[in-house]
């Protein structure tokens, strides 16, 4: 199925930009729940999911170069069947019903594995969707097809354009082709539990996150650590001898993992149902991995902690309580489905490099950024000129 | 010195009105120094110096700049290899290396936060009491700043496992030429809205002025192993490369020496070379105790495998030394054999280096110079070193456009013309080879958006459209590297 139709893209977003009409850029919608809905009903959809197909993969070079609507399972496929993985290994949500798209085709696109940044269970460890990223092509706001970074681990010719676009939710162009690198499978792997309370799991993390351990994940939730282990057979059974804690087996773990990282896991489908009164809002909290734990104002239930403490997901229906707790512990808090909220004088650098881009503001995204608020003519969370 | 103009008297008087008298440096003797960086061919004499000691005055000297509408140059240690801090006839030098103070060593969070000018092997050194080390390891490690290593986003030999700059720096305070300070990031995994940290990283001090830096630590290898292995043919070093990595082992460094280079490598720092291989590998292994024996025991099968004739095992600190100081000694043993030599950076997919190796060769052949290449096989990054002698009228020329035919090689292979020096002056005219008009607008749209008065290190990064034409490189007269103290690697 693949298919090159980066030039019906440029078409598309050459017409935009003559008209200033508004594109929400799609993929499969596997993350469109943490669109705003006023953000997806403000625009068009240009939908790159048939731009697809493998260009490039060459297993010893640690790099695979495909297009952006390449199914995120077409590519975990090709690349186990080399040993390898997205070392990010970026959550595959499955998109809601309203999306229509389900089945063979959900769980993400690797364009919307980049736009998103969104990164996995593994992140303090294996790195971030940003830190993989080689190089892309992608076609700005005027309908221009550029090219940055390449498929090479170094590279420091121009500024980085390529990591720039992880994250960026779309703000700066479609993104049409990607290199991202790859890196081989661990050779073994076990998760262990340990019974205890959240703030015993911290110091546990912390401690650990000194020590030479192959740790590719950590997830603290109702009274049980989680860690995982991956690596080298020698260097997972080393490890395994000396943190002892009870093993989970029979493919119990791989499908634990699985589920935290997709958001099948209870915790989260519990929004499902977030449109009942009273229903809880999810946030996602990034915060120092060290900070202190949320106080009495939550629910231990309401908490989940992943990244060795650095990751804090929390269900609460008090954003002021939320994001005061987030800015006392100097992290930051995105409430699902919401605007992403942004530094007032980080966000008019913000809004000019997205200008610079996307001179007509025809791309919408989630981000508090001028144009948005604008488009919307919202008062945004945090954004003030 | 450049004659002092009416602006330059007017921007003086202002800086003397603001400043302490310590940090302007105005005499010939003390501007010396600042008229280059470690890349030496080019020159340009500043005419002021500011040395800053706090965040506050740094945020004088730019509102003085900005009022004044003159340049300024950014400069951290002076090591980098691509003119990036070379001044500005017009503009102000703004050296950060005042700003030295490692502010905290954060072990819980394994962060440590420092001012630009704390030198990279200064924080491993502040955090080794915990266990810990800052993983980027540029060279210079032991002159260059922290602050120049986010501007050139700089490399080493470990990246392949750890990552450059950008992926080690978590957070920054920066200044805009605007005047405003923005605190990006910090000791989190993420952040929200676009990633202006990694725009940020290896800007080249082209977007802003970065007054604090937030760099991961990690803990401290329990054990390192090194292997070095020669080769009859460089075809099957660069398979034992590919078999290495394509067996899933991710080495912690892993180099390649050509023949010319091994032979001046040897002879200077006696290292236990095979004279006779046609390419050496050198490959660090580290991590864990419980791995290290199997993993290194793999390696070695690998290198047999691939036709490796000579494979030596250093796992005590002082061999391992022995083995690295032939590498790290390449570049001033190279200088020894010729009167100049340029350095290249050029990085290529992997597979491709048979490939290019031979094009080097051709190019050797035809230009009639000889060049001895070092590479950083595990990331691709390939240092070729071309050997010339500038008295010969014409020869650095003719040098220099052998340089250029090489990167373009590079380019034509898949890969960049630079992979860790970083454009600076030096490299300006290749990027037209790499970019087109639309990617070099773009990339100026970027820099108008981030410095609108356009007063931050202009001329520097991206080549305006007129210019393209001849090519350059590092260029060493004599043997005398600059800063020939440093390991080049």
């Amino acid at each position: 199925m693949a298919a090159d139709l980066s030039a019906q893209i440029i078409s598309s977003v050459k017409d935009a930009h003559a008209s200033e009409q508004s594109l929400v850029i799609s993929g499969q919608g596997s993350k469109s729940a943490w669109l705003p809905d006023a953000v997806i009903g403000a625009g068009g959809s240009l939908d790159v999911t048939g731009h697809s197909g493998i260009q490039a993969y060459q297993p010893e070079e640690l790099v695979i170069t495909a297009r952006a609507g390449t199914s995120l399972e077409e590519i975990n496929a090709v690349l186990a069947a080399e040993g390898q993985m997205l070392a990010c290994d970026p959550p595959r949500f499955q998109p809601t019903q309203a999306d229509g798209v389900v089945g063979d085709n959900a769980g993400g696109t690797l364009g919307g594995v980049v736009a998103t940044g969104l990164s996995g269970p593994g992140r303090p460890w294996s790195g971030a969707v940003r830190d993989a990223i080689l190089g892309v092509e992608l076609v700005n706001g005027k309908g221009e097809y550029l090219k940055f970074g390449g498929q090479v681990m170094k590279n420091v010719a121009g500024y980085d354009v390529s990591r720039l676009q992880a994250g960026a939710w779309g703000n700066l162009g479609v993104l049409a082709s990607i290199s991202i690198r790859v890196h081989p499978v661990w050779q073994d792997q076990c998760t262990l539990v340990f019974q205890m309370s959240a703030e015993q799991a911290q110091q546990k993390c912390l401690r650990l996150a000194q020590q030479n351990l192959p740790l590719q994940g950590s997830c603290w939730q109702d009274g049980v650590l989680s860690l995982r282990l991956g690596g080298h057979a020698s260097g997972v059974a080393g490890a395994k001898l000396a943190l002892s804690g009870e093993v989970l087996q029979g493919g119990i773990d791989l499908e634990y993992w699985a589920n935290l990282r997709d958001h099948k896991a209870d915790f989260f489908q519990q929004q499902l149902s977030s449109q009942m009164p009273g229903a809880k809002k999810i946030w996602r909290l990034v915060v120092p991995s060290a900070a202190p734990l949320p106080g009495s104002w939550l629910n231990a239930d309401d908490l989940l902690i992943e990244w060795g403490g650095g990751l804090r997901w929390l269900r609460h229906d008090d954003d002021a309580a939320v994001v005061a707790y987030a800015k006392s512990v100097g992290g930051w808090c995105w409430a699902k489905g919401e605007l992403m909220p942004i530094d007032p004088v980080q966000g008019r650098y913000m809004s000019e490099l997205k200008r610079a881009f996307d001179p007509k503001n025809i791309f919408l995204s989630p981000m508090a950024l001028k144009q948005t608020l604008q488009q919307h003519q919202q008062t945004g969370p945090q954004y003030a000129d | 010195m450049n004659p002092i103009t009416k602006n330059h008297t007017a921007v003086l008087q202002h800086l003397q009105r603001t400043l302490p008298a310590e940090c302007l440096i105005t005499d010939g003797a003390g501007l010396r120094p600042y008229e280059t960086d470690g890349l030496t061919a080019i020159r340009e004499m500043p005419w002021v110096v500011v040395l800053p000691e706090t965040e506050a005055q740094v945020v004088d000297v730019m509102t003085i700049c900005r009022e004044h509408g003159v340049p300024v140059i950014p400069r951290g240690a002076g090591t980098g290899l691509s003119g990036g801090a070379r001044p500005h006839k017009d503009g102000v030098v703004l050296g950060l290396s005042k700003m030295n103070k490692i502010l905290s060593i954060d072990p819980e969070n394994r962060v440590a936060k420092v001012q630009p000018g704390v030198r990279n092997l200064a924080i491993s050194n502040a955090a080794k009491p915990h266990g810990l080390y800052y993983a980027p390891d540029p060279s210079s490690q032991i002159a260059c700043s922290i602050g120049g290593n986010v501007a050139e986003n700089a490399g080493g030999v470990h990246c392949l496992k750890y990552g450059l700059t950008v992926h080690n720096v978590l957070g920054v305070r920066v200044l805009t030429s605007d005047g405003d300070v923005m605190e990006i990031g910090g000791a989190l995994y993420d952040n929200p809205g676009l990633d202006m940290l990694a725009l940020l990283c290896g800007s080249e001090g082209m977007l802003g002025i970065v007054t604090q830096v937030t760099v991961a630590l990690l803990p401290e290898p329990e054990k390192k192993s090194v292997i070095l292995a020669g080769f009859k043919q460089v075809t099957d070093a660069g398979n034992a490369v590919a078999s290495i990595i394509g067996a899933g082992i991710i080495p912690a460094g892993m180099e390649m020496m050509d023949k010319l280079a091994v032979q001046a490598a040897e002879q200077f720092a006696h290292a236990g070379y095979p004279l006779d291989a046609a390419a050496i590998l050198i490959i660090e292994l580290d991590g864990a105790e419980a791995e290290l024996s199997a993993v290194t025991a793999q390696v070695i099968d690998h290198l047999n495998a691939s036709g490796a004739y000579q494979i030596d095992q250093a796992d005590d600190a002082e061999t391992q030394a022995r083995l690295w100081k032939g590498r790290k000694s390449a570049f001033p043993a190279v200088g020894r054999l010729s009167p100049d030599y340029i350095c290249m950076d050029g990085t290529i997919p992997r597979h491709q280096l048979a490939n290019v190796l031979t094009q080097i060769d051709e190019l050797s052949e035809r230009f009639g110079l000889a060049v001895a290449n070092v590479f950083h096989a595990a990331d691709g990054n390939l240092h070729p070193l071309i050997l010339f002698d500038a008295n010969v009228p014409g020869q650095t020329d003719h040098a220099m456009a052998m340089g250029g035919e090489i990167l373009q090689c590079c380019v034509a292979a898949g890969g960049t013309v630079t992979g860790e020096h970083g454009i600076g002056v030096e490299k300006l005219d290749t990027m037209c080879v790499q970019f087109t008009s639309d990617e070099l607008d773009q990339f100026f749209r970027i820099k108008d958006a981030m410095d609108p008065s356009g007063v931050l290190n202009p001329g520097k990064g991206i080549p305006t459209l007129t210019r393209c034409g001849e090519l350059g490189g590092m260029h060493v007269h004599k043997g005398r590297l600059p800063f020939p103290e440093l390991e080049r690697f």
